[in-house]
């Protein structure tokens, strides 16, 4: 079958808001970046065109409308995946696969500055019934023109109460890490040297944000915002576009690329009723299981030279490496603080600096993460270079509050 | 720049501002008709037990996630409203990231009698207390007052 490559990347700079550029052009940097990596032009060779977002995020209905012109698809075969990045890689994978497409080019983004009410459009995926209505209030404080409210009955007929305002909804993150913690006697010290590592690793990546030289003592010291999530352990959010190009094997050759391949990709989600989902991130487990039998690895910890996993939060960058197969559970602090997961150790992990240290991209992720494992691999990381790299494994995980992954891996050689 | 706290607020640049108006009105179901009706008048919660696998749901379902059955009449359960705290947080920011009027005990229940558990909010004297493990029951609205909604549980203590 038809081997799968990545040809080109590109990328904007991720910047905590980016009021001089409109989310159009943002787009069209990193795309026309990816496209001049990869030596091709997107009118006449890319075959088909993905985005991923979700449309509250971007603030317009039915986004994948406003998506052609600024990616070189206008008049041409052009969807919009509703899932993380590395969905949308894992959708032109299978296109390739099936020899309908020879090149498709994957681009996601976050614009998250342009919006300003982040926490309620969380909140506005939890389940409306059963579980929005825990965080606070249900009306909006600005009613006006709604047919659902009147002047004389400014609250809804049902539902009211004497809340004033809504718990953030990343208080999920903190039952989860309370979870974590007492399950595999991980330390909150050792969650918050995630983030001193993540934030110093950022130093080396030119793109991110949210590096920073603190101690251990700094984060321990922030302010409980869900007990035990303290406010450095959360990744703050980020503006940023990540295109991809993918190829099949043999137009990689045509076009006389050195071509990183995609060998494996999974995805799943859990239930959506916190009522009965799982706490241990078996999204994440599931979704490698998929991806590893795809690309042939039978003992992870062993073959795979580099990984991002998704860091929104400090436990979860723990949480996820033993999800992965990578640590036993309990294992992923103590390999923390022997330094294995330095760029210097057995099994770096977040070279990039994570969302702690580059920031929270939303549905980019899942690229910005495949995008570090490629400049790995292709041996383009600089000073943060992990020596012979061959495999590497990107993963993400779509926020609070779902339960929905994605895993990628990469390769030099092609599988 | 290497700080811990940037700028965000982009509303200091030139900008166009603009909103979304999107009410819905969300229908509760056939399970969650029947879950709120109970629940206005009587001091229980109404579950659901799947007749394949013995799974027991709270909220009740008509069908089983894990084995895609339906959930037939016969096999709902009427189930005490307490439950333990398996795990909880005390929550200070607001949906705006700005300080809440007061902390908020926030946690995840495991309801008695169900394979199920429920977030609600702990009305406790001392936010930092450990409650892991603690028993705690559902404090409703007076039922004159109920209208079937979730916000007839009005805490757990």
């Amino acid at each position: 079958m038809n081997k799968v490559c990545v040809i080109g990347v590109g990328h904007t700079d991720f910047n905590s808001m980016t009021p001089d550029m409109e989310w159009k052009e943002f787009m069209y940097e990193a795309c026309q970046k990816a496209y001049v990596d990869a030596g091709i032009d997107p009118r006449k060779d890319v075959d088909s065109f993905i985005t991923c977002a979700e449309d509250y995020y971007e603030g317009f209905g039915i986004f994948d409308e406003f998506v052609p012109d600024q990616i070189g698809a206008t008049l041409r075969p052009c969807g919009t995946v509703c899932g993380d990045g590395i969905h949308g890689l894992g959708n032109a994978f299978m296109q390739i696969k099936t020899g309908l497409m020879d090149i498709v080019a994957i681009e996601a983004h976050s614009k998250v500055s342009d919006l300003l009410t982040f926490g309620d459009v969380v909140l506005f995926a939890f389940d409306p019934v059963f579980e929005r209505p825990i965080s606070g209030p249900v009306e909006r404080p600005n009613f006006a023109g709604s047919p659902s409210y009147t002047k004389k009955a400014p609250k809804p007929l049902i539902g009211s109460s004497k809340e004033t305002e809504r718990i953030h909804p990343y208080f999920l993150a903190g039952l989860e890490m309370q979870h974590y913690l007492r399950k595999t006697g991980t330390t909150e010290e050792q969650c918050a040297k995630v983030v001193v590592k993540n934030k110093k690793n950022a130093f080396r990546n030119p793109y991110a944000d949210y590096e920073a030289r603190i101690r251990v003592e700094d984060v321990m010291e922030s302010e409980y915002m869900f007990k035990p999530v303290k406010s450095l352990d959360i990744a703050p959010t980020v503006d940023g576009a990540v295109c991809i190009v993918l190829a099949s094997h043999k137009k990689a050759k045509e076009l006389g690329v050195d071509p990183i391949y995609l060998s494996g990709f999974g995805y799943c989600s859990e239930t959506p009723w916190l009522s009965t989902r799982g706490m241990d991130a078996g999204y994440a487990k599931v979704a490698a299981k998929m991806a590893y039998k795809m690309a042939g690895i039978k003992k992870p910890r062993k073959e795979i030279d580099i990984v991002e996993v998704d860091d929104k939060f400090s436990y979860k960058e723990l949480q996820h490496l033993e999800s992965l197969g990578l640590a036993r559970s309990g294992e992923a602090a103590e390999l923390l603080e022997e330094g294995e997961l330095d760029v210097k150790g057995s099994l770096p992990t977040n070279t990039s600096g994570g969302l702690l240290g580059v920031g929270n991209c939303l549905e980019a992720t899942g690229l910005q993460k495949s995008l570090e494992i490629v400049t790995q691999l292709r041996g383009h990381a600089g000073k943060r270079q992990v020596p012979d790299c061959e495999v590497g494994l990107a993963q993400s995980w779509r926020g609070i509050p779902t339960g929905t992954g994605a895993v990628a891996i990469f390769t030099r050689e092609g599988r | 720049m290497t700080f811990l706290e940037k700028q965000s607020d982009p509303t200091s640049f030139m900008h166009w501002r603009g909103d979304m108006q999107a009410d819905y009105l969300y229908t509760n179901g056939v399970a969650g008709n029947r879950f709120f009706a109970h629940l206005k008048k009587k001091d229980t919660f109404l579950a659901s037990r799947c007749p394949q696998c013995k799974k027991v749901f709270m909220p009740p379902r008509m069908f089983c996630e894990d084995c895609f059955c339906d959930i037939p009449d016969k096999a709902w359960i009427e189930v005490p409203a307490r439950g333990t705290v398996r795990v909880w947080t005390v929550a200070t920011i607001n949906a705006h990231g700005k300080k809440l009027k007061e902390p908020k005990v926030i946690a995840l229940i495991d309801i008695d009698k169900t394979d199920s558990a429920m977030l609600g909010i702990i009305k406790t004297k001392n936010p930092d207390k450990d409650l892991f493990g603690q028993k705690v029951k559902a404090v409703l609205r007076p039922k004159k007052k109920r209208e079937g909604t979730l916000k007839d549980i009005l805490y757990f203590e």
